[in-house]
C-alpha cells in the first residue's frame, strides 16, 4: 500500500529544547491513523513540519508524494488541517472564516458546508471573538470537513467538543474513510483514538515508542476491573494475565492483560457478579507502565 | 440577607483590589502620571527657547497665533492680546496635557473593568469574597488617585517654572478635572459593550466629539461661545489660569463626573456578569464573493485601519490647509529658528509651510505603515496565520498581499490627506492651483513610505520580535525633517533620514532620481523580507 505520509528520523529543536528526536511515522493511504502522545510529546510540531510551517532540522519527510517544505502550496490543495488551538479573526464571522479557508484552498462546496454547520449546530453569523472554545473548534472542523481533499490533518480536533458533537465528528471521520481519504488524528486520549483509528502511533519525548494496529497493541492495553462478587475472588489470582489483585471497599480490583480478558470474564461469571466496572487504560498509565523508568515530560503546547 | 447587607457587601474587597491594581500597574501607573507631567516640563522649558525669550514671543507668536489657529489647536485663547509664556503654554499646549489625562482615565478604567471581565480573569476574582461592585469601585478609586496625583504634579511643575502659584494649581486642577470626567465616561462605556476595545473606542469617540465641539465653539467667537460650554474640555480652559483665574467651572466637571460614575454603577448593577447592554450584532453567514484571495483577505483585515486613518487625515488635512493663510500672516517677522523649520525664507513661507505639513502628514502615514506591519505580526502570534498557510496560500502570497495592501493604503492615505489639505489651503488662500501642489507634495513621499514599509517587512521576515525597531527610521526621519535644520547638523547625519531625499514640493522642484532610487531600495529590501519570511519557521504558539 502507498504511504501518504512517511517520516524517518525527523529532528526539530527550539533553541535547546529538543522537540523531535528521530521520529518515524508512516501513514498509509485510506487509513485513519491515531497519533498519540502526552502533552509536549511533539505531536503539534510534527504536524507543523508536515504543513511546511516549520523546517525540519534533520531526517526525511514525505507527504502525498511531495516535500512539505518546498511543495507546500501544491500539497495544501489536497489536505485540510484543524489546529489544536483554533484562533479566528475577531471581527469576521465564523461563516466568513469558513468560506475564506475554502476559497484559499481552491474549492468551495456550499451545500456540504451548510449541512456541516447544521450537524455541528454552529451559528455562522457570530463574530470570531464571540465564539467559545468549543465553537471555534467547530468552525475549524466545518472548514476542514467541507473540503474535498485526500488528507485530513487533525490536531486534537475534539478537545472542546461535547460528547454529542464528538459523535457527529466520528460519523464524518468514518465517512471520510469510506471515501478513501487518509486521516492523521492526533490526541492525548487513547480512548478517543481507539474508536476511529485503524493504526496507532504512540510518541513520547519526540520519538515513537509504538506503532501498530489496535489488536497488535493488545499486549499494551491492560484493563482495570472493579468487581463486587457473591463469593470471594481469591481464585482470580491463579489466572494468567491478572495483575495487582487487591480487595477494595468490599470489592475486588485487578488489572487484566488485553489478550486474557475473555478468560477472566468467564471466571468472574462463576463467582456471581453483583456489579462490574471495567476501565480501559489511559495513555498515561500505559506509557508509565511500559516506559516508566524515565520521568514523563509534560509541558504545554510545543 | 437584608437589603442593607446586600448593599454593603457589593463593595466587599474593594480596598484589596485597589492594592492589587496598584501592584499590577506599578509600572503603568507612574508611567502615565510622570509621563504627562513630563510633557508639562518639556513644553514649559522648550517654549522660551523656541520663541527666543519674552521679546521673541511678543514679535512672533502674537501674529502666528491668530484666533483661528488657536481655536483649532489650543482653546479659547484668553490673554493672547498680551501674551506671556504661561498663557501660551495653557492656551495652546495645555490642551494636549488635558487630552492625555482623559486618555489615561479611559484606559485605566477599561483595563481594570472590561478587559478583566472579557478575559475571564475577573471571574476568578469574583469567585472569591469580592462584591459585585468591587472591581468597578477599585478601578474608579485608582483612576481618581491618578488624576489627583497628576493635578498636584502638574501644578508643582508649573510652580517650579516660576509660574504664578495660584494659577499653576488651578491649571493642574483643570487637567485632573477633565481626567475625572473621562473616568465617568469610561465607567459608562465599559458597561455598554462586552468588548473592552469597543468600550475604550466609544470613550475615545466621546473625547473626539468633545474636542470637535470645543473647536467649533471657540472658532465662532473669541474666548469661546456658548457652544464651547457643551464640551467638558472647555470647562477646564474656561478657568482662565494666568489671566483672571476662576474655579467655579471645575464644579461642573466634578458634578458631571459624579453623575456619570453614578450612571455607570446603575448600569453595572442592572447587567449580568460578562454581558453588555447592547447585544452583539450577528454578521454575514457567508463571506462576500470577492473575499477569496490572499490579497482580498489582507485588504479585509486592514480595511478598518485604512478607513479610520483616512477619516482622520481628511479632517486633519483640511483643518491644517484652512489655516495656512493666518499661519503665513503670523510668520512674517518670525525668528530665524522657526523660519528654518518652514523652509528658511519669508518669501516662500506658505510653500514652506505646506511642504513641512507634507512631511508631517507623511510621518503620520508612516505610523499607519509600521502599525500595519505590527498587525501582521499579531496575526501570526495570535495563531491566525497558521491555518491560512495550511491552505494553498504561499508565504510569498500571504506576506506579499499584506505588504501590497499597506503600500497601496499608504499611497491612498497620502493622496487623501494631501487633497484635503490642498482643498483647505485653496479655499483659504483663494487659489485653486494649491490643491494639486499640495497633493503632489504629499505624493512625493510615497517612496519614503515604501522604504519604511520594506524595512518593517524585512525585520518581520527575519526576526519578528524585532519589528519594533521599524519605528527607529520613522522617528529619525521625522526628527531630522522637522528639527534637523534648527540643530545645524552635518549633512551626512541628515542624509541618513529617508525624508531628506524627498523634494519639498512646492518649495522645491520635483526630482525623479531620488524617487527612483528610494523605490528601488524599497523593492529590494521588501523582497529580501519576503524571502526571509519564506525561509523561517512560523512562530509556534
Amino acid at each position: 500500500m502507498n504511504n501518504v505520509i512517511s517520516i524517518r528520523g525527523l529532528e526539530k529543536s527550539y533553541g535547546s529544547v529538543r522537540a523531535l528526536d528521530g521520529l518515524d511515522l508512516s501513514v498509509t493511504q485510506g487509513e485513519v491513523h491515531g497519533f498519540l502522545g502526552p502533552n509536549g510529546a511533539g505531536k503539534t510540531t510534527t504536524l507543523r513540519v508536515l504543513l511546511g510551517l516549520l523546517r525540519a532540522d534533520g531526517g526525511t519527510v514525505e507527504m502525498l508524494g511531495g516535500n512539505p517544505w518546498t511543495d507546500a502550496v501544491d500539497l495544501h490543495r489536497r489536505l485540510a488541517y484543524v489546529a489544536g488551538d483554533v484562533e479566528l479573526w475577531p471581527k469576521l464571522t465564523g461563516g466568513e472564516a469558513i468560506d475564506i479557508m475554502a476559497r484559499l484552498r481552491g474549492s468551495e462546496d456550499r451545500a456540504r458546508r451548510d449541512d456541516l454547520c447544521k450537524r455541528f449546530d454552529l451559528d455562522p453569523t457570530k463574530k470570531g471573538r464571540t465564539y467559545s472554545k468549543g465553537n471555534r473548534q467547530k468552525v475549524a472542523l466545518v472548514a476542514a470537513l467541507a473540503a474535498d481533499v485526500d488528507l485530513l490533518l487533525l490536531d486534537e480536533p475534539t478537545a472542546g467538543l461535547d460528547p454529542l458533537m464528538e459523535s457527529v465528528f466520528q460519523e464524518y471521520i468514518r465517512e471520510a474513510k469510506e471515501k478513501g481519504r487518509t486521516v492523521l488524528l492526533s490526541s492525548h486520549i487513547l480512548a478517543q483514538v481507539e474508536v476511529l483509528a485503524d493504526r496507532i502511533s504512540i510518541i513520547r519525548q519526540g520519538r515513537n515508542v509504538e506503532t501498530g494496529t489496535l489488536s497488535e497493541m493488545r499486549h499494551l492495553t491492560r484493563t482495570t476491573f472493579m468487581v463486587e462478587m457473591a463469593r470471594p475472588g481469591d481464585s482470580l489470582s491463579g489466572l494468567p494475565g491478572i495483575h495487582d489483585l487487591r480487595p477494595m471497599d468490599g470489592q475486588v480490583r485487578f488489572e487484566v492483560d488485553g489478550e486474557h480478558i475473555d478468560a477472566a470474564v468467564k471466571h468472574l461469571a462463576e463467582l456471581g457478579v453483583r456489579s462490574l466496572v471495567a476501565q480501559p487504560p489511559t495513555l498515561e498509565q500505559l506509557l508509565l507502565r511500559h516506559y516508566g523508568d524515565e520521568p514523563m515530560v509534560v509541558e504545554e503546547g510545543i | 440577607m437584608t437589603a442593607a447587607q446586600d448593599r454593603s457587601s457589593r463593595f466587599t474587597g474593594t480596598w484589596k483590589l485597589v492594592r492589587f491594581i496598584l501592584r499590577r500597574d506599578r509600572i503603568k501607573f507612574p508611567a502615565w502620571v510622570l509621563g504627562i507631567s513630563f510633557m508639562a516640563v518639556y513644553f514649559t522649558t522648550a517654549l522660551p527657547v523656541l520663541f527666543g525669550g519674552e521679546e521673541g514671543l511678543a514679535e512672533t507668536a502674537g501674529g502666528f497665533l491668530s484666533q483661528g489657529v488657536v481655536a483649532i489647536f489650543g482653546g479659547p485663547g484668553y490673554g493672547f492680546e498680551d501674551l506671556t509664556f504661561p498663557r501660551l503654554f495653557v492656551g495652546v499646549y495645555g490642551l494636549y496635557i488635558i487630552i492625555m489625562a482623559a486618555l489615561m482615565s479611559i484606559l485605566m478604567i477599561s483595563r481594570h473593568t472590561r478587559v478583566e471581565e472579557q478575559s475571564g480573569r475577573s471571574e476568578l476574582v469574583r469567585s472569591n469574597a469580592v462584591g459585585r461592585m468591587a472591581s468597578l469601585s477599585a478601578a474608579v478609586v485608582v483612576a481618581v488617585m491618578a488624576n489627583v496625583l497628576l493635578s498636584i504634579l502638574i501644578g508643582t511643575v508649573l510652580v517650579g517654572q516660576k509660574y504664578d502659584p495660584a494659577a499653576s494649581v488651578l491649571f493642574g486642577a483643570g487637567v485632573g478635572a477633565v481626567g475625572l470626567v473621562f473616568v465617568g465616561v469610561a465607567a459608562i462605556t465599559v458597561q455598554l459593550t462586552e468588548f473592552s476595545r469597543t468600550a475604550s473606542g466609544l470613550a475615545g469617540v466621546v473625547l473626539g466629539a468633545m474636542y470637535g465641539i470645543r473647536v467649533a465653539g471657540d472658532s465662532i467667537q473669541e474666548h469661546g461661545s456658548p457652544l464651547s460650554w457643551f464640551s467638558p474640555l472647555a470647562w477646564s480652559q474656561q478657568t482662565r489660569p494666568f489671566v483672571d483665574g476662576r474655579w467655579w467651572p471645575l464644579l461642573l466637571s466634578l458634578a458631571l463626573a459624579g453623575v456619570m460614575v453614578g450612571i455607570g454603577y446603575a448600569l453595572a448593577s442592572s447587567r449580568d456578569f460578562g454581558a453588555g447592554l447592547f447585544g452583539v450584532r450577528p454578521g454575514p453567514a457567508r463571506a462576500a464573493p470577492w473575499l477569496g484571495s490572499p490579497l482580498a483577505v489582507a485588504y479585509r483585515l486592514q480595511r478598518g485601519s485604512i478607513l479610520g486613518w483616512g477619516a482622520f487625515l481628511v479632517v486633519w488635512g483640511y483643518a491644517n490647509g484652512a489655516i495656512v493663510e493666518s499661519v503665513v500672516d503670523g510668520l512674517e517677522g518670525v525668528s530665524e529658528e522657526v523660519l528654518a523649520i518652514f523652509g528658511g525664507d519669508v518669501a516662500i513661507l506658505s510653500d514652506g509651510y505646506l511642504a513641512s505639513m507634507g512631511l508631517y502628514n507623511a510621518a503620520l502615514v508612516a505610523i499607519f505603515v509600521v502599525l500595519g506591519v505590527h498587525s501582521i505580526r499579531s496575526e501570526e502570534n495570535g495563531g491566525r496565520t497558521e491555518p491560512v498557510l495550511a491552505t494553498a496560500t504561499s508565504r510569498w502570497a500571504w506576506l506579499g498581499s499584506h505588504m501590497v495592501v499597506l503600500a497601496v493604503g499608504s499611497t491612498l492615505l497620502l493622496a487623501v490627506s494631501g487633497l484635503a489639505m490642498g482643498l483647505g489651503a485653496a479655499v483659504g488662500m483663494q487659489e485653486s492651483a494649491l490643491v494639486w501642489d499640495v497633493a503632489a507634495s504629499h505624493l512625493a513621499f510615497i517612496p519614503a513610505l515604501l522604504v519604511f514599509l520594506a524595512i518593517a517587512g524585512l525585520l518581520y521576515g527575519f526576526v519578528p520580535r524585532a519589528v519594533g525597531l521599524a519605528w527607529v527610521p520613522v522617528a529619525y526621519a521625522f526628527l531630522m525633517g522637522f528639527f534637523g535644520p534648527l540643530w545645524d547638523l552635518p549633512q551626512w547625519v541628515l542624509n541618513l533620514s529617508v525624508f531628506e531625499h524627498i523634494p519639498a514640493i512646492p518649495a522645491e522642484d520635483f526630482l525623479l532620481a531620488p524617487v527612483v532610487i528610494l523605490a528601488a531600495i524599497a523593492v529590494a529590501v521588501g523582497v529580501a523580507g519576503l524571502a526571509a519570511f519564506r525561509n523561517r519557521d512560523l512562530i509556534a504558539t
